[in-house]
């Protein structure tokens, strides 16, 4: 009886350690993103103040820069590591907070545009890397792990699709680096291709929801460009998001048909397990705004909290990229990401301007 | 690779409860704007 009283104690207390041990890596998060805040008020003031043609550098290019300055000129030191690794909780409780900021309708017409453009971005990007898997003889359960990546939500796809096919530990690190380090390019080429193109943000959006792999930095690369396309971008990333159980399911039944996973037994469940819930909140807050439940101030509320929350996410896309460790990765897997994702950058390029034609974005 | 989803043996990610917290939190705030708790929130 004692023990049973005393094991619930220990598990809480953990519970409440692990929590007090994020505290100075959310802190630091925090920080940085404050820091980019003023950097941006300040640099900008001044550039202005002495008459400079200055390009304007926005918060979410500065907390970038921030962070990956610290990560790869110091040792972070452990203490900040569990708080760092919250960015990704920040990143989806932004977006929860973002469907506010949406109304239904908006959510429907253009998550429906994204959802048929994503079916042909998917199809497109798991044949391509598959493709080049088999040109550059890549390992089939690599090959299987960089397409998901690619097709799908970079990291969090390769940890799904991982325990599903059995994939050893190297193949998903080998494909998550690829995955990382091709994410942290797009960041800085998406903005400069789509200013040359000139772009509007809707399509910008579509095309870096689409295009770019992370759901951290499809929001980084939307927001780069302007609020709007940020806006946009999250939502086709999240319909992209959508997607994940139903390829992870494709390639489990795959590779369990050639004996070399587990068999799923219960589709549904399998389904439901994969799915990010994640959207589901994002839908409830938009349906909650569509029956105008906030009043046009706590909208405005709701969607700064949202900026603060990705605010901490973008700190943690710099500090969590580290340009040494992903060089130790291996050049093979990381040649054929590269090539995948630069054809897949123009393929969904092309399906965003033919949906411009199509439906007038 | 620093990320808060791990896998375990059976492939299933804790990624999941991370998206309710997610959630929850989200709806606290939410519930916390909507009845004048946070008024304002700047940016």
């Amino acid at each position: 009886m004692a023990s049973s009283t005393s094991l619930p104690r220990v598990g809480s207390d953990n519970r409440l350690l692990d929590a007090l041990g994020m505290v100075p890596g959310v802190l630091l998060l925090a920080g940085i993103g404050y820091a980019a805040k003023i950097l941006e008020r300040s640099v900008n003031a001044y550039a202005k103040a002495q008459h400079w043609t200055f390009p304007n550098i926005e918060y979410v290019l500065w907390a970038i820069l921030i962070g990956l300055v610290l990560s790869n000129t110091l040792t972070i030191p452990k203490v900040f590591q569990s708080g760092i690794a919250t960015y990704e909780f920040w990143l989806k409780l932004g977006i929860v907070l973002l469907g506010a900021r949406f109304v239904l309708a908006d959510v429907l017409k253009l998550g429906g545009i994204s959802l048929v453009l994503v079916v042909v971005e998917i199809t497109l990007s798991l044949a391509l890397m598959t493709l080049l898997g088999r040109l550059f003889k890549l390992k089939p359960k690599l090959t299987s792990l960089l397409a998901i990546g690619s097709a799908v939500c970079g990291v969090s796809a390769i940890i799904a699709a991982k325990g599903a096919i059995d994939a050893d530990d190297e193949d998903s690190s080998f494909a998550i680096a690829a995955i990382l380090a091709l994410g942290a390019l797009s960041l800085f080429t998406f903005p400069a291709i789509a200013h040359s193109l000139h772009m509007n943000d809707v399509s910008y959006g579509l095309w870096a929801g689409l295009g770019v792999d992370n759901t951290a930095e499809a929001t980084a690369a939307g927001a780069l460009y302007s609020d709007a396309a940020g806006k946009v971008a999250v939502l086709a990333k999240t319909a992209r998001n959508a997607m994940i159980g139903f390829v992870v399911l494709a390639y489990a039944i795959y590779w369990a048909g050639r004996g070399q996973a587990e068999r799923v037994t219960n589709k549904a469940a399998f389904l439901w397990k994969k799915f990010p819930k994640f959207i589901l909140g994002f839908l409830v807050m938009s349906v909650l705004v569509g029956f105008h439940w906030f009043s046009k101030g706590q909208v405005t509320s709701l969607g700064n909290l949202s900026k603060w929350a990705f605010l901490l996410t973008f700190a943690g896309v710099g500090l969590r990229t580290n340009f040494r460790e992903m060089s130790q990765q291996g050049l093979r897997p990381f040649i054929v990401g590269a090539l995948g994702e630069i054809l897949i950058a123009c393929l969904t390029l092309g399906l965003v301007v033919g949906a411009n034609r199509i439906w007038g974005l | 690779m620093s990320t808060t989803e791990k896998s375990s043996p059976s492939g299933n990610s804790n990624s999941l409860s991370l998206d309710w917290w997610a959630v929850i939190v989200a709806l606290l705030l939410a519930l916390a704007v909507r009845f004048d708790v946070l008024k304002n929130v700047p940016w």
